[in-house]
């Protein structure tokens, strides 16, 4: 019996030494020969060209500025009005309206269950859901949304995403994520085009105000998650770049 | 006394042993079992944040390589350059941020569900573990990454979150923070960081 937890003592004690001196750090001195660097530093994975990093740091500044400075407060007013039941139900309602760009570039990259999915979503939740403010087709259907847009289907068809660039009050972006945002413009019902011949808004002084309505609500939905998402920021330009291009690499790749 | 003696070195041995090795057929068990150890912790109402966070980082740490993270989120070059009294200090920084971040989080939760969606042995020496954090109709995608060590165990060094790299987000920062400032502001921005109140 004693033998027995001599052993067990032993045992215990070499392996209390072995960790409190090596374990640690055993990693560092193992790790010589192993490929993590080029795990890292994994082209695909980092923009490395940043032609426009002078400018998109300062727009990015502005953004940051128009956020804290005006899209915040005016959202937490908002939210203060208006209880959160009727602002999910506002963006439920933006989001049917947002149907044709989903179902569109559903179809170009040929997911077609996704795609009528989507035009069920939109029947249902149009009628059903009364012009979109309840979103049926989830909570009666379990018919779910499958967000995708122009700046994806480029990615789907092998555009690389070019540089970076910061848009004003749009955010971050890069060269083919901008060509992206142009021609969902095209068949967003929120813009007004005079060229176009469907166009469910008047004139683009309508598209304005409804975006700005669009964008408070979108905000104040998520003012926490994003003031907790920005505190890990240990410098802004870089996070948010980093993190804008894995997650478009990522939304392409699925 | 020698009975007493005994037993504290039984429960010793039991809570300690075990806890320095992951083989590679226990990980998905073991992040199943601990997955759902720490959804009870997060549901547990009679708990402060930090009560909770320090319940499941004394699950999770063993499991976590935070000095290989440390490395990699410096970058193999600089790291080489640096002391090991440095290597330590930044390694004991870093590991406090990301553990500050965790808490952070925290305050997000609800009342989401944690699963295990598959294990992927990318190759000899990594696996993946994909999970899902289900929040009502949203999935968000989390990925554990694995690596085996010298000793054969299997430690965490990166964790994707939405297709995010956290390791590789924290590399690009470091990277551009260093190409104007010295280690020593960076390890001096770490630290007014983590001491900023929550």
């Amino acid at each position: 019996m004693r033998i027995f937890f001599i052993i067990l003592l032993s045992f215990n004690f070499l392996l209390a030494a072995d960790y409190f001196e090596t374990a640690p750090y055993v990693s560092t001195s193992s790790l010589g020969n192993d490929d993590f660097e080029k795990e890292f530093n994994d082209p695909k994975k980092e923009n490395i060209i940043d032609p426009l990093s002078g400018y998109n740091i300062i727009m990015t500044n502005i953004n940051d500025k128009f956020y804290e400075y005006l899209l915040k407060p005016t959202a937490q007013g908002y939210a203060y009005i208006v209880p959160e039941n009727a602002r999910n139900g506002i963006g439920n309602f933006f989001d049917n309206l947002f149907f044709p760009i989903r179902f569109v570039n559903n179809l170009l990259q040929f997911k077609i269950q996704n795609s009528i999915d989507e035009l069920e979503r939109f029947t249902i939740n149009s009628t059903m859901g009364i012009a979109g403010f309840a979103d049926v087709a989830y909570s009666t259907f379990n018919i779910k949304s499958h967000q995708e847009d122009f700046g994806q289907t480029l990615g789907f068809y092998g555009v690389g995403s070019g540089f970076h660039v910061v848009l004003p009050l749009f955010g971050s972006s890069n060269l083919r994520d901008i060509a992206g945002l142009l021609a969902d413009a095209w068949i967003d019902p929120l813009n007004y085009i005079a060229a176009r011949d469907i166009n469910i808004l008047k004139n683009s002084e309508q598209s304005l105000y409804l975006t700005g309505f669009y964008t408070i609500n979108k905000t104040s939905l998520h003012i926490e998650e994003y003031d907790n998402f920005k505190k890990d920021a240990i410098e802004l330009y870089p996070y948010l770049r980093s993190f804008y291009e894995s997650r478009r690499t990522k939304l392409i790749s699925e | 006394m020698k009975q007493l003696l005994y037993s504290f070195l039984f429960i010793y041995t039991l809570t300690i042993a075990p806890l320095w090795a992951l083989q590679e057929n226990e990980i998905t068990s073991f992040m199943q079992k601990n997955m759902d150890v720490a959804t009870t912790i997060l549901r547990d109402t009679t708990l402060q944040k930090s009560q909770k966070a320090e319940k499941i980082f004394s699950i999770f740490d063993t499991i976590f390589d935070y000095a290989l993270m440390s490395k990699l989120a410096v970058g193999g070059k600089h790291w080489e350059g640096l002391t090991p009294e440095k290597q330590k200090e930044f390694s004991h920084v870093f590991e406090e941020t990301l553990k500050i971040s965790y808490m952070e989080k925290l305050d997000l939760y609800t009342d989401e569900k944690l699963i295990i969606v598959k294990s992927e042995k990318i190759k000899d020496s990594r696996i993946h573990l994909t999970t899902h954090l289900i929040k009502n109709k949203e999935v968000y995608e989390v990925i554990y990454k694995f690596y085996k060590d010298a000793s054969n165990n299997w430690l965490i060094y990166d964790v994707d979150v939405l297709g995010v790299s956290i390791i590789q987000t924290y590399r690009t920062q470091f990277a551009d923070f260093l190409a104007k400032e010295s280690f020593n502001n960076l390890i001096i921005k770490l630290k007014n960081k983590d001491s900023q109140p929550q």
